[in-house]
């Protein structure tokens, strides 16, 4: 029976194979030579006019009853790495009955998911053999995109048995709360196809791609990453830079601490008053930065304040109106450590107690009242 | 007010709770009263908020009607003479802004309704509502909600003089002081051979194992009802296995019902009975300890408040258990502890796939989130819910009919401690803005708002430092050490806010990262202060880094802990040792007391 199903397989990738060359556009092939336009499911940058090049490395994935997936890196006109992709043909099984899903997957240099292509000619089907629609696609490219998915670290049998209510001593039951976590992130009707195309992406390839990247690690591929708006990249490369490089790129950190995520913020936060100690100047963009970014990393960098140069305080003191109660109540706590308020930040806060629309005008009352002998 | 001049004079209102505050000046003549709104005699809907006494200074009447105005509070107050009163009340809008204030109220003298609208002034202080005239030197007071939507008064106060009591923290609680002319010592002091601080489920496991084995002891809990997290009033349902103490486990723990379940209640009353059961244990409901004192580094007493009275009791014991979740016993002891992450490089708890959120390279404040938990039912008819604006700066546009574990909140700008009340008030913004959405929808029409809980459910805050600091990599490496009394076998998960990776996400609902271990040991080093010679703790504030939490903070963990930290101290008893000396000293008794403890009988007396 086996060997059976392992012909039918060799045959249709035979005939599959065969029409990819025939009737597609060759940029769709692993035997293609070039990328000149985005995966239709992507999640990084595409710059216009960017070319890409195959080339072969020495990575694969295995796969089940039909062996070895080449990986191959794309690499720019530069000959810099940018991109690792393997075209897939992977037997989707469900109650005993098998079929090939077709898919184009392609990972950041980090081993990230970046996106995928689907073959137009073999589309992916549901349970019930109906097509996926393009909304089907992109759920499915959502669910890709989610690296903690629900599905991760569940088996196949766990997500599809009925939920189990009680869990006694380390036995591990999946919960409603679970189940109906799982039906929102899949596609309906292929729960089968999603998990398999999820645990491909974030298989054992994910840190073989890694290493591969860090083998070829150079200064320019730092500078893109710190240059792109990929948070994986950014968080790379602020690993990755040293001290006068961070001074050097100081401009794109503090742009970065605009416009990336929280978790990106809060690394900059946390280090760039050390990293630019030498050049405290170069830190005002920075204090300028505190209305531009969201409440959770205005605290953290509220909360650097005592080691900041004395101009921030000047930077912060006309954002008042933007702090919440705790971070006024940081700003106004640094305040207290001084022996003098300076006549100017005095008089801002005697006018913000004035405030009608703000709701911590109290904290500064409070503040001058704690003050009075 | 000449201060050096006041005469004080205490008076109860009824046998049950209220407590009317007199003071007489006797050069002015001016008189002041100060009625606690905890201590009303009848508090109608309203319920007692003792969450956040150490923040904003006292247990609060809170109206949580989850949309429907709750009934009138009503109490009689004395006064010592006939006259014009000038009235204020303390409370704080919750949610200020350019809306309605969502908690209003009035205040009703004598059943004539005060034309006053309260509850609008940001932040906790005083609102002037108006000057009543008093004859027959009493007054019917009543607090009348205006919304159903968490209106909070702290307390009223009546003066002849046009003075209005301090607002900032500080001098308040010194003005409290005097005009409540509270002597330092509580009146009644209690001795005890052990004083658990905390009745969630590793203080009452901590209470079961040492009244098991002889000792008198005090359960001090600060809700009607014993569990913390697993109680009625949160229904978390607890995780993880038994480990050395299945029999006394089962006797508090609960079924895997989902989080939320109203079947939360059927266990709270098995828990309820069988602590009540232990003659033993003496069971202090609706207390709160708010004080702690050590000399040399030894803890003498643990003060204590009744919620709703204010009666205060004090607690002395050779050895207290600081099961608080917060560690305030420590806290209050000086004992060393930390808060927030610790860099990787701390205690090299990397797990790479996840980098940063796991572990970060700078250390910071991040730390797991609170939940409060929520429901709704369908019913028969279609059911209205009143437009909430103040709620949607926080749900924006999130529309669900009831929550789980991940509704959990968690930001740098708040601490779980210090702003713990804001924690909770952003929760509930969530709760009610989601249904509001969802209520949007015509399917939910028959959909109504069944149960949200007021009390914040917390993950972590302080962690008490003990002479070992579990980590993550203990359980990773499944580390056996020759006290590892407590074992677990559930992966190590770390939640983290949704919101860093894309600021899109409503910023109250959170992720968990699993780290799958083999079988994992806690020693009972993590179980004592390594400062406090003579303190244990058990719960989520024992000895650990913020990876090493993210394990064994389930509840039936903790109950382990308590467990073990309940026969130890039963030893320390019997050799009047610290409960360090047990690990150095009596090691072998100590875990043959653990093993015998398993299949006890229990005695005629206790049954």
């Amino acid at each position: 029976m086996r060997i059976v199903f392992t012909l039918f397989i060799i045959l249709l990738l035979f005939f599959n194979k065969g029409s990819i060359d025939f009737e597609y556009s060759v940029e769709r092939n692993t035997s293609i030579e070039t990328l000149d336009s985005p995966p239709e499911f992507f999640v990084l940058k595409w710059e216009k006019g960017t070319k890409l090049f195959a080339q072969k490395t020495d990575l694969y994935i295995e796969v089940d009853s039909i062996g070895r997936q080449e990986v191959l890196v794309l690499v720019n006109e530069n000959k810099t790495p940018v991109l690792y992709t393997s075209e897939i043909a992977t037997p989707v099984c469900a109650d005993g009955e098998c079929k090939l899903m077709h898919i184009k997957f392609y990972w950041t240099l980090l081993g990230e998911y970046a996106g995928f292509d689907r073959n137009i000619e073999l589309p992916l089907t549901k349970y019930d053999h109906d097509e996926f629609q393009q909304s089907d696609y992109q759920k499915l490219h959502e669910l890709l995109l989610d690296d903690k998915s629900v599905i991760g670290r569940r088996s196949l049998d766990q997500l599809v048995d009925k939920p189990k209510m009680r869990s006694v001593n380390g036995v591990d039951a999946i919960s409603g709360a679970t189940v109906a976590r799982v039906k929102e992130a899949v596609v309906s009707g292929a729960l089968y196809s999603c998990y398999t195309a999820w645990h491909m992406v974030y298989g054992d390839i994910q840190e073989k791609l890694k290493n591969t990247t860090l083998a070829a690690l150079n200064e320019s591929m730092i500078m893109e990453m710190l240059y792109s708006r990929n948070q994986e990249y950014q968080i790379f490369a602020l690993q990755k830079i040293d001290d006068s490089k961070y001074e050097e790129h100081s401009k794109q950190i503090a742009e970065i601490l605009k416009s990336s995520t929280p978790l990106v913020r809060s690394i900059i936060v946390k280090s760039f008053i050390q990293k630019l100690k030498k050049e405290p100047e170069l830190q005002r963009p920075f204090w300028n930065a505190f209305d531009k970014i969201d409440i959770g990393t205005r605290s953290m960098l509220l909360k650097q304040l005592s080691e900041a140069p004395s101009f921030s305080i000047e930077i912060l003191s006309k954002k008042l109106d933007k702090m919440s109660k705790n971070q006024l109540k940081l700003f106004l706590d640094n305040l207290a450590q001084k022996e003098s308020i300076e006549p100017e930040i005095r008089n801002i806060l005697n006018s913000f107690v004035n405030l009608k629309n703000n709701p911590n005008t109290y904290l500064v009352t409070n503040f001058l009242e704690d003050r009075e002998p | 007010m000449n201060t050096g001049m006041i005469k004080n004079q205490m008076k109860n209102i009824n046998k049950f709770f209220a407590i009317a505050f007199f003071l007489m000046v006797q050069n002015s003549f001016a008189q002041d009263i100060l009625v606690e709104a905890e201590s009303f005699d009848n508090p109608g809907g309203w319920v007692v908020d003792p969450q956040f006494e150490q923040q904003m200074g006292s247990p609060y009447l809170l109206a949580h009607g989850i949309g429907k105005p709750v009934k009138n509070a009503i109490t009689k107050v004395d006064f010592e003479s006939d006259g014009e009163y000038h009235v204020w009340v303390r409370t704080k809008n919750w949610v200020p802004g350019e809306w309605d204030a969502p908690g209003r109220f009035k205040l009703k003298v004598n059943n004539q309704l005060l034309d006053k609208t309260l509850g609008l002034r940001s932040g906790w202080g005083w609102e002037y509502v108006d000057r009543i005239s008093v004859s027959n030197k009493e007054i019917d007071l009543e607090l009348v909600d205006l919304t159903g939507f968490d209106g909070r008064c702290d307390a009223i106060y009546f003066s002849t003089s046009d003075k209005e009591p301090p607002s900032s923290l500080t001098k308040l609680k010194a003005w409290r002081k005097k005009i409540k002319a509270e002597p330092n010592a509580p009146e009644i002091t209690k001795s005890y051979d052990l004083v658990v601080v905390g009745g969630g489920l590793a203080g009452c496991a901590a209470s079961i194992a040492a009244a098991e084995q002889g000792l008198k002891v005090a359960l001090i809990h600060d809700r009607p009802f014993l569990g913390g997290n697993a109680s009625e009033e949160i229904r978390v349902h607890t995780l993880g296995i038994y480990g050395n103490f299945e029999r006394i486990l089962k006797k508090i723990d609960t079924e895997h019902y989902p989080n939320g379940s109203v079947d939360a209640k059927l266990d709270q009353k098995k828990r309820d009975d069988n602590v009540k059961s232990y003659e033993n244990i003496d069971l202090f409901l609706n207390h709160r300890a708010y004080d702690a004192n050590a000399v040399n580094g030894v803890i003498h007493y643990v003060d204590a408040r009744q919620t709703a009275t204010g009666e205060r009791i004090r607690f002395e014991a050779p050895r207290f258990v600081d099961s608080t979740g917060d560690g305030w016993i420590g806290y209050w002891a000086g004992a060393e502890f930390s808060y927030g992450r610790e860099s990787v490089e701390t205690y090299g708890e990397e797990w790479e796939e996840h980098g940063e959120l796991w572990t970060p390279q700078q250390p910071d404040d991040a730390v797991m989130g609170s939940s409060v938990l929520w429901g709704s039912k369908e019913v028969e008819n279609d059911q209205y819910f009143p437009k909430v604006p103040w709620a949607m700066p926080v749900a924006k546009d999130y529309a669900r009919v009831a929550g789980e574990w991940q509704w959990e909140f968690s930001n740098p700008d708040y601490n779980q401690i210090d702003d713990a009340e804001e924690i909770r008030d952003h929760m509930l913004r969530a709760i009610y803005g989601s249904f509001s959405n969802a209520k949007k929808d015509t399917v939910n029409a028959k959909i109504k708002l069944e149960w949200v809980s007021s009390l914040v459910g917390k993950r972590e805050s302080r962690r008490l430092v003990g002479d070992h600091i579990f980590t993550f990599n203990d359980a990773k490496e499944g580390r056996e050490f020759p006290d590892g009394v407590v074992m677990e076998t559930r992966d190590v998960d770390i939640h983290y806010q949704t919101v860093l990776e894309d600021e899109k996400n409503p910023d109250f609902i959170s992720e968990a990262l699993f780290y799958k271990t083999p079988q994992y040991y806690i020693p009972y080093r993590s179980l004592y202060s390594k400062n406090i010679s003579n303190l244990f703790m058990a719960g989520r504030n024992f000895s650990c880094s913020h990876a090493g939490l993210g394990g064994p903070r389930v509840m039936r963990t903790t109950g382990q802990m308590g467990a073990a930290v309940g026969i130890a101290a039963a030893l320390c008893a019997k050799y009047d040792v610290n409960p360090r000396e047990i690990y150095t000293g009596y090691l072998e008794e100590y875990l043959a007391l653990i093993e015998e403890q398993k299949f006890q009988k229990i005695p005629e007396t206790k049954k």
